[in-house]
């Protein structure tokens, strides 16, 4: 294998990790705060669909992107305020979310495009994917740094842990949630961006591919940390990267094998993982 | 819970507020700190009330300096400035006598050092009161001590302490005034000087305290026999022999492989050695909530569980309800279960209530051993009577029974002979009943 062949091999894995990486990096933040985020996959398709809609009505991709942010900030808040007001089984309000955001997104298309399975094309921001990658590796290390040294990263971990000992310290550990699950679907809805106008310039149905789930295996075994959860989001990246690289040089493999290669690595890391790390104590549990 | 209660915690006094279980005790705590609201009524105060809770609010992954600073944490360049944090901690430690080391996870410390970092905690947000939820519960009696120790300082500074608890020793040490509640009502309200013993716990109970049973010498054959007994990461080579009709006490200090000991001989652990004993057996669990009930549950199905077939005649596959219900029904009168009826879920019972049917159910079919781990922990002085009571007539029917405990009064109480269990070994051995209070707790701390 060559040099250039490597290295564009790596490229692709960071293409193509980003997206996950950006979830996993959401994940992170609402876990740590005490709230189980299966709906990253909702709000990724929510952001992604979003964006296109946008960028398709307001020819400008830049309202899409920042859109597709809102809007899947504002799932998030959804996840976040039925959790925390109306103390919903997380898992259960996850799995809502993942279903109306998957089946609306189907729904949209045909009721604004009339037709299904995918939007036109849409303005996109191509010349933004590197600088996107980079910034989601900035915002790994930024969280990596919030979360272990400042005032707020503490109380967000604080309730994760123990919401009782929070609020007795005079924080409310309902309004952190809130604010940590909002966040988490901005993050969950770039990566959607990232995937609708930045890798592409559509929207179409499948899209998110069970990028939201992956995501939630990088936060596990990552340990609930930030740069954990984006190293591991990364190398999922690459075996998306070498499936992508191998496709049609071996030919005994089938290439379905192959593109089942990301999750069948999520589901053994998983495997490997369960039991062995433990997550934040007071994680899934409404409060009060 | 509780009606027109009026308490006053004056500056720099020790103020006893004691009861029984379901007094309404951590209730009146929890609104003096402002956890939950009254229906009526005023709290009127000169700074801040600091609570330190009966199971510590710590946040365990988190580290010493963590908890203290957590909502006023000391800043520098938007970040925790953490050398500020443990120095600030450190300070506070070797001011009021609760050292400890700020780096450490909570939840790599023993029960009597998280104490102090809640105590720190409460102290670093400078409280005029501070409420204690029966701090002494799970500590060693040196402990006890030191915690005291650490209470008179607050006391010279002009801190007023407000201590829940229902060891009237400790009351009688240390308190000046003392506050009894009875059924969420003030019954009475004194000077420690203008009251005796006697009088708070006849207060506390609302009558006379159960006498319990003589403690008449029984004889018998071994029962129990252990022998080289391990337990991986806890106990080495273990020995020790149980005769019927005898209590043996195991005295020591929390997390000192009594645990292992219990879950080896109720068959809950892998072990290595011999362990002979007999098949009927009746298990007290340590830990009530965990290892004993079903808390929605309620009482007849927490009687039936694990008895399934006991209550009928012949092995069967059905439950035979109305066996069960005439057999819960008789551990409810015998054992003086409080409860509105066999039906209610047992997360309505007091934990004396709790406690009393855990009892009722390991000794119900009078068996032949019984493993004991802190039968009365954390319940009131009537419960514990008759939880004694209970342990000392199945003794008298000729149970060999091991009673696991970390109040040496309880082992006085009830033990035949005693052992002191250190670092997963047994240590000294004191019978016929001649207890050396002193000797014992040294043993307790000796490595």
């Amino acid at each position: 294998m060559t040099l250039s062949l490597v290295l564009s091999l790596f490229a692709l894995a960071l293409v193509r990790g980003t997206p996950i990486l950006l979830a996993a990096l959401g994940g992170v933040l609402s876990e740590r705060a005490g709230i189980v985020n299966i709906a990253l996959e909702g709000e990724m398709t929510a952001g992604a669909f979003a964006a296109a809609l946008l960028s398709y009505f307001t020819r400008d991709p830049w309202i899409g992107a920042i859109g597709g942010v809102a809007v899947g900030a504002a799932v998030g808040f959804a996840l976040g305020f039925a959790a925390t007001r109306w103390r919903v089984d997380q898992i259960v309000a996850g799995m809502g979310i993942n279903l109306i955001c998957t089946g609306g997104a189907a729904f949209g298309l045909i009721y604004v495009f009339n037709q299904a399975g995918v939007t036109p094309q849409v303005p996109a921001i191509n010349q933004a994917l590197w600088p996107m990658v980079l910034l989601g590796i900035a915002l790994a290390a930024a969280l990596q740094w919030a979360i272990a040294r400042t005032p707020i990263g503490l109380r967000l971990r604080a309730c994760g842990e123990n919401p009782h000992a929070a609020r007795a310290a005079g924080i409310d550990p309902l309004a952190v949630r809130l604010y940590a699950s909002t966040i988490a679907g901005g993050l969950a809805g770039l990566g959607g961006v990232f995937l609708a106008l930045g890798e592409l310039n559509l929207y179409s149905d499948g899209m998110i591919a069970g990028r939201g789930f992956i995501a939630l295996a990088a936060v596990i075994f990552g340990r609930w940390t930030p740069l954990g959860a984006a190293g591991v989001a990364l190398i999922f990246g690459l075996l998306e990267a070498l499936q992508f690289a191998l496709q049609g040089n071996i030919a005994w493999l089938p290439s379905d094998f192959l593109q089942a290669l990301p999750y069948i690595a999520a589901l053994l890391a998983l495997l490997g993982a369960s039991g062995r790390y433990r997550p934040p104590a007071a994680e899934g549990k409404p409060y009060p | 819970m509780l009606d027109d209660v009026d308490l006053t915690c004056e500056a720099g006094e020790i103020h006893a507020l004691v009861g029984e279980n379901g007094a309404g005790k951590s209730t009146l705590a929890a609104i003096a700190a402002g956890e939950i609201t009254a229906d009526t009524g005023t709290i009127e105060r000169s700074g801040r009330i600091g609570l330190v809770h009966q199971h510590f609010a710590l946040i365990d992954r988190l580290r010493v300096w963590e908890n203290v600073v957590l909502g006023h944490e000391p800043q520098r360049g938007g970040a925790i400035d953490r050398g500020a944090a443990c120095a600030f901690v450190r300070d506070l430690g070797e001011r009021y006598g609760l050292e400890v080391d700020p780096e450490a996870v909570v939840e790599t410390l023993p029960v009597g050092i998280r104490q102090r970092v809640e105590l720190l905690r409460e102290l670093a947000r400078d409280p005029g009161i501070l409420i204690l939820d029966e701090p002494t519960a799970a500590l060693s009696p040196s402990e006890v001590e030191r915690l005291f120790g650490t209470i008179a300082l607050l006391t010279q500074r002009g801190v007023g302490v407000l201590v829940i608890t229902h060891k009237l020793d400790e009351v009688f040490a240390h308190a000046g005034r003392v506050t009894v509640l009875r059924r969420g009502r003030v019954v009475e309200e004194r000077p420690i000087s203008a009251t005796t013993r006697e009088q708070v716990a006849r207060a506390m109970i609302g009558g006379e305290i159960p006498a319990i049973p003589a403690h008449e010498p029984t004889h018998g054959a071994i029962a129990v026999r252990v022998a080289g007994l391990a337990v991986p990461g806890a106990i080495e080579n273990l020995s020790l022999q149980i005769a019927t009709g005898e209590i043996l006490g195991i005295a020591g200090v929390e997390g000192n492989g009594q645990s292992a000991l219990a879950d080896a001989l109720a068959g809950l652990t892998a072990f290595r050695g011999t362990i002979e004993r007999p098949h009927s057996i009746g298990v007290i669990p340590q830990d009530r909530l965990l290892e004993a009930v079903i808390p929605n549950w309620s009482l007849l199905e927490n009687v039936m569980l694990g008895r399934e077939r006991a209550t009928s005649a012949k092995a069967s596959w059905r439950i035979d309800r109305a066996a069960a219900r005439a057999q819960c029904t008789a551990i409810v009168e015998r054992f003086d279960v409080r409860a509105a009826s066999i039906d209610a879920p047992l997360s309505t019972l007091s934990g004396g209530n709790q406690q009393k049917l855990v009892v009722g159910r390991a000794l119900v079919d009078n068996p032949a051993f019984v493993i004991a781990y802190n039968p009365t922990r954390g319940i009131d002085i009537g419960a514990t009577a008759t939880v004694h009571t209970e342990l000392l007539a199945a003794r008298n029917r000729g149970a060999a029974i091991l009673l696991i405990s970390f109040e040496l009064d309880e082992l006085f109480a009830l033990s035949d002979r005693i052992l002191v269990m250190t670092r997963g070994a047994l240590r000294g051995e004191f019978s016929e009943r001649r207890f050396d209070r002193e000797a014992i707790g040294r043993l307790m701390v000796s490595a």
